[in-house]
């Protein structure tokens, strides 16, 4: 199906778009489980309390997981990021594909955040804010710590250039 | 405690402060008129229980306080010029010091009551982008002296204001009395008034709503059954209602048009723009051109009857709850051929009347039908629930809805230029939206696995500033050869281009 041959094409991109590191796959999964997995609790709560059915809330919680798990290895596997002379791009996503642009000359400021298991792994969540309204923060997460540094350096460079053009 | 009046050696970093300014004399009471307004609930819950201890001074002792705190602000504020920037100092005990440079300031805004009027002064508010409050709030100044502060934001602080080198005034647009009866037909601010008038009604005794609804229902029903009305009866009363509920709203919506759209004139002082209008309460507001963050063009059902449209912009001012703020309405309306003329006026370099619109492929239409299906079939589903068979004819409605979509899908489009790019859509309601190319902020190219079977994608163009409201930039059902092109050529340009807002 010419469907499933473009999602493989995106799951392999070319060269010059960086996958995340293999450390970062389980904080990957982790993040969504605990969003799917609260609906389930509450979904086999209500289900028990109707229908007294004591196995659903552990079940449906468990089906959470599994499925936030699932859902995170599929972002996790399609997430890719690139900086070239026009700034960073970020490509996420396989069955809706999304590729978020910022130029280099359009961030506004910079944050770096590391969790506790990011900061074991050596990895770093990267988001670019710019002027926007809809797109005013592109998060790249889980990124390997010293890329993270790296693009935030880089991309930080024309906002100085920018300052000091507007005081001169 | 120190005087207030001692300049403090650390209000100005670098230049001195010129001639610090205060607020009108009688600012104290704008305030408290202010405060009041917040602290309206707990001063009835006071007057309430006060009266049940039998201690009526409460109400009073608040209302005391209150006028003290605004005297205090009186005291404690004042503004001044330190080379190209603004100096704000208020407080006693918790001093603040605001240092706004002249060149942040995106918009000015000047604002009148009917009581402000009375007293010949108006409050003002300096915003710069983004942030939720304004970066400086003069509550309130002296009407000369609110026009001088914003020549001064003007000038950039250059405080030659009396001096010859003032540009000439240019009136863009002005809105005579039957134009805004037309923007009274065109708008549904009406609506707003009876919702308002409604909540304010339930708000103040739900009984009193439902004693209306029944009395109304009595006089309806019961007039109805008295007379034995048939089917025909019927109907026409419930055509007279309508007909009656929306000539009300109607006449409401033109009242309101005046009261707020009242001398509206759109002028030109140099690079700059200033909006004002009001009947009562007069709103003067003013923001340079190139803070012009994105522009909407608007055509309704009754405007294309009145042969009118409406041209809104974006300015990075972020507007949450008063809408007042901001600069947002150029023309509030006005014929096409003067949208034009105003756009091709304030863009001159975009070539707005001979852009080169590319249409999209038209094989896309029945995207457009997608998200109403799932809303047919549950009214569908209901209706059949309630009234059996005949609840199918609420199917009826998808053939017009593909209809639409048709013709939507032919009437969208997409332009770009080096300098700007515009996207148009609509039939019933159209809407042109558009941006300079320096003014996008991001780009994002989307495909759904629709997209994907099409070979179409979507891209979305970001600028600052965009209402919730205001339809989004974004090119649907491009073809992805085209639509990589565009974001490609379109990234390249921003990365070369500074940021200019």
């Amino acid at each position: 199906m010419a469907d499933h041959d473009e999602a493989a094409a995106a799951a392999i991109p070319p060269a010059d778009w960086h996958p995340l590191p293999d450390r970062a796959r389980l904080p990957s999964m982790l993040t969504p489980m605990l969003p799917f997995a609260i609906p389930g609790l509450v979904a086999g709560f209500v289900l028990a309390g109707v229908f007294d059915l004591w196995l659903a809330p552990p079940v449906l919680a468990l089906v959470g997981l599994a499925i936030g798990a699932w859902i995170g290895l599929k972002h996790y596997r399609s997430t890719f990021w690139r900086l070239d002379a026009d700034g960073l791009a970020v490509r996420r996503g396989r069955m809706w594909q999304r590729e978020t642009r910022v130029p280099a000359t359009r961030v506004q400021h910079l944050d770096i955040k590391r969790g506790p298991l990011q900061r074991q792994r050596n990895l770093a969540t990267l988001i670019v804010h710019t002027a926007g309204t809809r797109h005013s923060a592109v998060t790249v997460p889980h990124l390997d710590a010293g890329d993270a540094e790296r693009l935030r350096d880089l991309l930080a460079r024309p906002i100085e250039a920018n300052d000091a053009d507007d005081d001169a | 405690m120190t005087t207030p009046d001692a300049p403090s050696p650390d209000a100005a970093p670098d230049a001195t402060v010129t001639a610090e300014r205060r607020l009108h004399p009688m600012s104290w009471l704008f305030v408290l008129v202010q405060q009041l307004k917040q602290f309206v609930l707990p001063l009835v819950a006071l007057l309430v229980f006060g009266r049940g201890d039998r201690n009526e001074l409460w109400p009073l002792i608040g209302v005391a306080v209150l006028v003290v705190l605004s005297l205090w602000q009186y005291f404690t504020y004042r503004y001044g010029v330190a080379g190209d920037r603004l100096v704000v100092r208020s407080g006693l005990f918790e001093r603040s010091l605001r240092v706004i440079p002249f060149a942040r300031i995106h918009n000015v805004a000047l604002q009148q009551s009917a009581l402000h009027r009375v007293f010949g002064v108006a409050e003002v508010r300096l915003e710069s982008a983004g942030g939720s409050k304004p970066e400086a709030q003069m509550r309130v100044l002296k009407l000369e002296d609110a026009l001088a502060l914003e020549a001064l934001v003007r000038h950039r602080g250059a405080t030659a204001t009396e001096s010859s080198s003032e540009p000439e005034s240019t009136t863009l647009l002005a809105l005579p009395f039957g134009e805004i009866v037309r923007l009274g037909l065109v708008s549904n601010r009406g609506l707003v008034v009876v919702a308002a008038a409604f909540a304010a009604i339930v708000q103040i005794s739900q009984r009193a709503v439902m004693d209306t609804f029944r009395s109304v229902g009595k006089w309806l029903f019961g007039f109805a059954g008295e007379h034995h009305f048939g089917l025909m009866q019927y109907v026409v009363s419930a055509l007279a209602l309508v007909l009656f509920a929306i000539l009300v709203l109607r006449g409401f919506s033109i009242l309101l048009a005046l009261l707020q759209y009242h001398g509206f004139r759109l002028s030109e002082i140099g690079r700059r723009l200033t909006v004002e209008r009001g009947l009562l309460a007069r709103w003067r507001t003013s923001a340079s051109r190139r803070r012009i963050q994105a522009w909407t063009l608007t055509e309704g059902t009754l405007h294309r009857l009145l042969k009118r449209r409406s041209l809104d912009v974006d300015t990075a001012v972020a507007e949450e709850h008063q809408q007042q703020r901001a600069l947002r309405e150029l023309a509030p309306i006005a014929t096409p051929a003067d949208c034009d003329a105003l756009i091709e006026h304030l863009l001159p370099r975009a070539g707005w009347t001979q852009l080169d619109w590319r249409a999209l492929p038209t094989s896309n239409w029945w995207r457009l039908v997608l998200p109403t299906i799932p809303v047919v079939i549950a009214i569908t589903i209901a209706a059949s629930w309630r009234f059996g068979a005949w609840g199918l004819l609420a199917l009826a409605w998808l053939p017009w809805a593909g209809f639409a979509a048709h013709r939507r899908a032919r009437r969208m489009a997409y332009a770009a230029n080096a300098e700007i790019v515009a996207v148009r859509e609509g039939w019933w309601t159209r809407h042109w939206r558009f941006a300079e190319l320096d003014k996008l902020q991001a780009l994002q190219l989307t495909r759904s696995p629709l997209d994907r079977r099409c070979g179409t994608a979507t891209l979305h163009l970001d600028t600052s500033g965009a209402g919730a409201l205001s339809p989004p930039l974004r090119v649907r059902f491009l073809p992805h050869d085209d639509a990589l092109a565009l974001y490609a050529s379109l990234s390249r340009t921003l990365a070369r281009r500074p940021l200019r807002w």
